[in-house]
């Protein structure tokens, strides 16, 4: 821990000695141009586009929010990374930033991995074109800070973070929650299912499928712990689960199909195993597939992604406006009406900011009351016996 | 030979770094249990899944991009076919992943077009119906995939040899003819030896091309189809499995494959290039 | 001309074209549903992608890098694959490994290391997709033009034609541009065709390195949204072959010189 702090600590250090030597920042940057190689420091490139090499803060709560908004605008942009916009609502998040700041916005990869984000993190270091801040599951937030890839940062809202849901040093923090749920078609689907123990039954021929395979979908790994749950394994062993959807398969039900937009609106997937907030604002964006949710009874499995700020962001303070942006009411309500939990929601329940329509919207608090998120260990002791069964049990 | 250093420079030395960080561990060190790991499960099984695949979709893509190119160029057929299929081609070599996969799945998915006119009109329902070889038919498993690949290997084969087939000019059918050969002499004597070289080149390409596809094939099964391409973006680049240096060792993997190929290839090349000549 | 097509040909050809043009037509049928009854018809799917302004741009993009891939390309591998014929054919089989190499490396890790290895290098070229991204198009395409152009050599006699031009008098440069080039047009524009097919498909190099082409636009629309993304499907199918018809007649209006030597054979 305490050499990630030397770190930081060298890094700003740093920042300030750049400061002095402008004028032969400016000279060099001259030359640059005039056909030698750019070098490719952040603190060169910066100084050579004139920002002024001011510290961004650690703590939000030091600096007036006028004055990161100041200093973000200056900046001008924001660089985001693998946010999908019908994924918990980022779509209205990213236009509303946008229109309240007067900051553009440029969007990379929108369907890219946590493993691709922290790539980009590293081979793009020093160029204009990074992402300032990252979206990552928990495994890749974790692996990326002993990387040192991220800024820390304590935004204003921190301490209504939820413990188990941040970096106490700052490194990353918890965005937002969604369950496993059952995403059906009513139209195609007469009977609906409510637990996995339904989802075996014979009605449901060749309809069920996943959002990909869980070497490599975070949602499929969450189905495959959840059917753990409800098939008497424990977060400790998901093997039970591996074998609840070799069950699945061997009754028929199951259709290996990754399941998207186009699939579920075209019926091709009747039934999907995938999270709660894709699976509920596909109910309004595809009226035509009558889609409902459900949390399945037998197994309320949760987890959550992480916001990280780039540790050499080409815009540092619009990274740490938009991480303000996200833990302000405003930009936690954003994330609810897109159906998921935001980090924040016991805080903001407790002090009842929340609009009606929006909680009746989602399922019931109670089922969300059981929900059960695996710690890092357990998800890799997870991932490994998944990497090991899998294939053999589900492949054709 | 600027080509040489082009190729130097921006294909080596990635290539490289492929092959030597296969050898690391994922703590750091010089391991070869990376390596080692490619011949237990369940990698073995997706080399083997790969090169099947890989060969058999090279062997038919071939073997029908030669029927229909031969079908598009010889005379009597119009000349504007030949642009539309060329053309075409073109754009369905490159035609893949979520697209090509969704557009099968919507034709002869569980509630595609075409199964639904057999189900519903022919009373075939295809997914039902036990055939005599094969059992059961789906589109989500290898033979399926093999299906929806020859959407893009056909197209490929046919641009290559293309111009081949024009070098089988007509004059040589024609002196052929009028030395009183027929239609199968002259394709035993003429026809195929003189296409061998492009055919065993365009049959490489083939085998290359399929074998390092893999959007498509995730797609039509979220992975239950183990191919090499879709394991090393598992272990690379997922949400998942964290360990690059795997990720390169199957990567190194792909590319003994591949090396065997031109091993075998040259020499095959080489007696054809005598028959051609 | 009259039309005397074999039958057998007739018989592959629309074999091959139902199997070819059936899931076209699956996805045009979706992309003109309407999302209030998932059955047809409207084309609120293609009023969608074409008024995005993100549409236009990213073509634009797509299609000059496209260009400059096929030019780069053509340059560097027809001479060097004429002198390899003409000149050094045990080269041959070395080429053609090469060539293989680029399937090998995965583009997600080709594009780690060249990011890797050009981090220090002018921003003209590593920032601007005309640099950076081209030169990688260049090293996809490889394959593909390799073989093409390969076979399109073999198919002539290029030992002959090459004396010939030169017992006339003809330099090397002269030679190739005049005599060799429409000679092989076909296989060159085959392999142009295929190039062009990857700049307008390629995805995983240009979203790593982050830039903004057509496939990552029609890669976004794909992943979040369901009608769109079977029209733009279709849309940039028919821009691409468009495009490829377009780059036909332009070599056959220069092909009329082409015409004469291959009637000579």
């Amino acid at each position: 821990m305490e050499d990630y702090e030397e770190q930081e600590l060298e890094f700003w250090r740093k920042l300030e000695e750049m400061d002095m030597s402008r004028s032969s920042m400016l000279k060099r940057s001259v030359a640059a141009v005039a056909g030698l190689t750019v070098l490719s420091t952040p603190e060169i490139a910066m100084a050579a586009r004139g920002i002024a090499a001011v510290n961004p803060p650690l703590k939000g709560k030091s600096v007036p929010l006028k004055e990161i908004v100041a200093q973000a605008k200056k900046e001008g942009k924001l660089n985001v990374i693998a946010l999908p916009h019908d994924w918990a609502n980022y779509g209205e998040m990213i236009t509303t930033f946008k229109k309240k700041y007067g900051l553009s916005m440029d969007e990379q990869n929108p369907d890219g991995s946590s493993a691709q984000e922290n790539q980009a993190v590293q081979s793009l270091k020093g160029d204009a074109r990074a992402p300032d801040v990252v979206d990552d599951g928990p495994p890749f937030a974790i692996s990326g800070t002993a990387q040192g890839l991220f800024a820390r940062y304590f935004n204003t809202n921190f301490a209504t973070i939820p413990r188990f849901m941040k970096d106490t040093r700052g490194y990353w923090t918890g965005d937002y929650y969604g369950a496993v749920s059952i995403g059906y078609n009513a139209g195609i689907v007469k009977t609906p299912p409510k637990s996995f123990a339904d989802l075996l039954k014979p009605e449901y021929k060749g309809q069920v499928a996943l959002n990909g395979s869980p070497l490599t979908s975070g949602s499929a790994v969450a189905g495959v712990f959840a059917a753990a749950l409800s098939n008497g394994g424990s977060l400790n062993d998901v093997g039970p689960g591996i074998d609840w959807f070799a069950k699945l398969k061997s009754v028929g039900n199951w259709v290996p199909v990754q399941a998207n937009q186009q699939t579920v609106a075209s019926g091709q997937t009747p039934i999907t195993i995938d999270w709660d907030y894709l699976n509920l604002a596909y109910g309004p964006e595809f009226p035509a597939a009558k889609w409902k949710t459900v949390i399945p009874a037998d197994g309320v499995y949760g987890a959550y992604y992480c916001q990280a700020i780039n540790a050499t962001a080409p815009n540092p303070w619009s990274a740490r406006l938009w991480n303000e942006f996200l833990y302000s009411d405003q930009g936690q309500l954003i994330w609810l009406k897109g159906y998921s939990h935001p980090a924040r929601f016991q805080d903001l329940s407790k002090r009842k900011v929340i609009p009606k329509a929006l909680l009746a919207a989602l399922p019931s608090a109670a089922l969300y009351a059981k929900i059960k998120f695996a710690s890092n260990g357990q998800q890799t002791t997870a991932k490994n016996l998944i990497a090991q069964q899998w294939p053999a049990k589900m492949g054709a | 030979m600027p080509f040489f250093a082009y190729a130097a420079l921006f294909l080596f030395f990635p290539a490289a770094e492929v092959l030597i960080g296969s050898f690391k561990g994922v703590h750091g060190g010089w391991t070869l249990s990376n390596i080692h790991s490619l011949f237990h499960s369940p990698f073995r099984e997706a080399f083997v899944s790969s090169i099947k695949l890989s060969l058999t979709t090279a062997a038919a893509g071939c073997i029908l991009g030669l029927a229909i190119a031969y079908a598009a160029i010889r005379d009597g057929t119009p000349r504007i076919i030949r642009g539309i299929i060329t053309t075409f081609s073109g754009v369905a070599a490159n035609f893949g992943g979520i697209p090509l996969a969704f557009a099968f799945i919507a034709t002869i998915g569980n509630v595609g077009i075409v199964t639904k006119f057999l189900s519903s009109d022919l009373h075939w329902n295809i997914y039902q119906t036990k055939y005599p070889v094969f059992g059961s038919f789906t589109l989500f498993n290898t033979f399926g995939v093999g299906i929806v690949y020859m959407y893009f290997q056909i197209p490929l084969m046919l641009l290559v040899i293309a111009p081949a087939i024009d070098g089988l000019r007509r004059e040589w059918r024609e002196a052929a003819s009028n030395l009183g050969a027929n239609s199968l002499q002259f394709w035993r004597h003429v026809g195929i030896p003189v296409l061998m070289p492009s055919f065993l080149g365009a049959f490489i390409l083939l085998f290359g091309n399929a074998f390092s596809a893999y959007a498509t094939a995730y797609s039509l099964t979220a992975g239950s189809v183990p191919l090499v391409p879709i394991l090393i973006g598992y272990y690379y680049s997922g949400n998942v499995l964290d360990n690059p240096h795997l990720a390169q060792a199957l990567a190194f993997g792909m590319f003994v494959v591949l090396a065997v190929m031109m091993l075998l290839y040259i020499p095959l090349q080489r007696r054809a290039a005598r028959w051609a000549k | 001309m009259k039309i005397r097509m074999k039958p057998s040909a007739i018989v592959w050809l629309l074999l091959a074209g139902a199997y070819f043009i059936i899931p076209l037509v699956a996805t045009l049928l979706f992309s003109l549903n309407k999302v209030s009854t998932g059955t047809c018809c409207s084309a609120h799917a293609y009023g969608t992608i074409l008024h995005d302004g993100a549409f236009w741009q990213n073509l634009k993009t797509s299609a000059l890098l496209g260009v400059e891939t096929i030019a780069i390309s053509l340059v560097l591998f027809v001479p060097t694959i004429y002198l390899v014929h003409l000149k050094l054919p045990k080269l041959r089989p070395v080429l053609a490994f090469l060539a293989l190499i680029p399937f090998v490396v995965p583009p997600i890790v080709m594009v780690i290391g060249l990011l890797d290895f050009y981090k220090g290098s002018p921003s003209w070229f590593y920032a601007q997709p005309w640099g950076f991204l081209a030169t990688a198009y260049v090293i996809l395409a490889f394959p593909y033009m390799f073989f093409s152009l390969d076979a399109g050599y073999r198919a002539i006699d290029i030992h002959t034609l090459t004396e010939a031009s030169q017992n006339l008098g003809a330099s090397w440069a002269r030679t190739l541009l005049t005599v060799i080039l429409p000679n092989i047009r076909a296989a060159a524009l085959a392999g142009s065709f295929l190039t062009l097919a990857i700049v307008m498909g390629e995805f995983t190099i240009a979203s790593l390195a982050a830039f903004h082409t057509f496939p990552i636009y029609i890669q976004g629309i794909e992943e979040s949204e369901a009608y769109p993304a079977a029209a733009v499907t279709l849309i940039s199918f028919g821009i691409t072959w468009a495009a490829m018809l377009s780059l036909l007649f332009i070599g056959r209006k220069r092909g009329a010189r082409g015409a004469l030597i291959a009637g000579a054979r």
